[in-house]
């Protein structure tokens, strides 16, 4: 990874009502701590509604990946409030669609087949993250 | 009356079209001549969570009332797709394929399931609801679905 | 329109990824939610309720809500105040914690023994609030 890389900012959706918000989450947990340490970094979704500046300057200044818990799309309406076009949004449950015999449960924790399902999804956006660090189309 | 009747749990806000017939199964007809579209209620589609997978019939089925046509799968249940009346599938929604969450985001509308040719619908619509009785029988079932939760 | 409601009361969480105390937040909000008061309390997703989700705002515009953050920024709070008027109850994390003189939380997921030692004794607090809450004895 050149030195020059940029960060990208990994959003989940945070919802606590899913467990699709809880694979978003997780998902994003593992792109940055495992796969892409030191290059995806993440704000609280909510901190960029209540204005905060070093949230907004975050996903204004890198790009955004958007992972989203619901069709409601939280995370990526959040983001186009700031007048920013995420570079890439993914609904969580296609991660479940793609990966039939990993069904996930848990909502605050996620189990272990939802554990695995975020280790999978996150290996797999780890292309979607490199092209945007090196400064691929926004 | 409106386009919804509509009834208040908690925070959801449960939704009933009206001018559609309802099975007790939990799922609509829109009738249109002889032909009617299908799909679940607002009540099925809140239940069962986030569809995931949807497994559809064939264009030229036949079932008949009460019948199954297809599976739903969500993360916390697969059920079979129940026609509210007979006849023959002479259409799938051609949205189901690549966007079935609009069973979730729009079901009274742009997710409906199937265009189905009514083979016996004076007969079907003995055995249907009109939306205010619906409502009444969705209301028993909410209770009863917060009861469990 | 009809209406089967009994009264609530709305549990919103901080979801704070980034930082730890939103994750012992989220833990905290879920037991109370699942096992301690799941009769009682209802959540609200936050970030849909600030991304105009009708049905998380009416429900906290028309019952009481328990706001819990994980930090000073306080974005539960002041984002229900904004939308639906002030919350029963704002319950901040870090200040609990000093109150029973435990450490600030250092994971953001795979709480230690201790820390989920912590998302207990935090849910109990919630769940004592929504008790005053219901019971009219809110201070």
């Amino acid at each position: 990874m050149s030195q020059k890389a940029k960060k990208v900012v990994v959003l989940p959706c945070s919802g606590i009502g899913k467990v699709y918000g809880a694979l978003a989450r997780e998902t994003a947990y593992e792109l940055m701590d495992r796969v892409r340490p030191g290059v995806v970094v993440t704000t609280c979704l909510p901190l960029l509604v209540i204005e905060d500046s070093e949230a907004k300057q975050l996903v204004t200044a890198n790009p955004v990946i958007t992972i989203d818990g619901c069709p409601k799309s939280c995370a990526q309406k959040s983001v186009e409030a700031q007048g920013v076009t995420p570079a890439q949004s993914f609904q969580a449950i296609n991660f479940y669609k793609a990966h039939k015999d990993l069904k996930p449960d848990g909502i605050a924790e996620l189990d272990e087949n939802g554990r695995r399902l975020a280790a999978i999804a996150a290996d797999e956006l780890a292309r979607v993250v490199d092209d945007l660090a090196a400064g691929g189309v926004r | 009356m409106g386009e919804f009747l509509e009834t208040t749990y908690d925070k959801f806000v449960f939704k009933v079209r009206t001018g559609y017939f309802y099975s007790q199964d939990d799922f609509w007809a829109d009738v249109d001549g002889d032909s009617a579209l299908i799909g679940v209620s607002d009540f099925l589609q809140k239940a069962k969570g986030d569809v995931a997978f949807l497994e559809t019939a064939e264009v030229g089925t036949e079932v008949k009332q009460g019948g199954e046509i297809g599976k739903i799968e969500t993360i916390k249940a697969t059920f079979g797709i129940l026609s509210p009346v007979s006849g023959k599938v002479i259409e799938v929604n051609p949205e189901m394929e690549s966007n079935s969450y609009l069973i979730n985001e729009d079901c009274y509308g742009a997710g409906w399931i199937y265009k189905i040719q009514l083979a016996d619908f004076d007969n079907d619509r003995a055995n249907l609801l009109a939306a205010d009785k619906y409502l009444d029988l969705m209301q028993g079932k909410i209770a009863e679905e917060m009861k469990n939760k | 329109m009809i209406s089967l409601e009994v009264l609530k009361v709305g549990i919103v969480s901080c979801s704070g990824e980034a930082v730890c105390e939103g994750t012992l937040s989220r833990i905290a909000c879920r037991r109370v939610l699942d096992d301690i008061r799941p009769a009682e309390t209802v959540t609200i997703c936050l970030p849909l309720f600030l991304a105009g989700g009708k049905e998380e705002r009416e429900f906290a515009a028309r019952y009481p809500t328990i706001t819990v953050d994980g930090c000073e920024k306080r974005c539960a709070q002041k984002s229900t105040e904004k939308l639906s008027g002030k919350p029963a109850r704002s319950i901040l994390i870090p200040e609990i914690l000093k109150k029973h003189g435990l450490e600030a939380p250092t994971s953001l997921r795979d709480l230690s023994p201790e820390e989920k030692a912590s998302a207990q004794l935090v849910a109990e607090e919630i769940a004592r609030a929504v008790d005053e809450i219901l019971n009219g004895t809110e201070g």
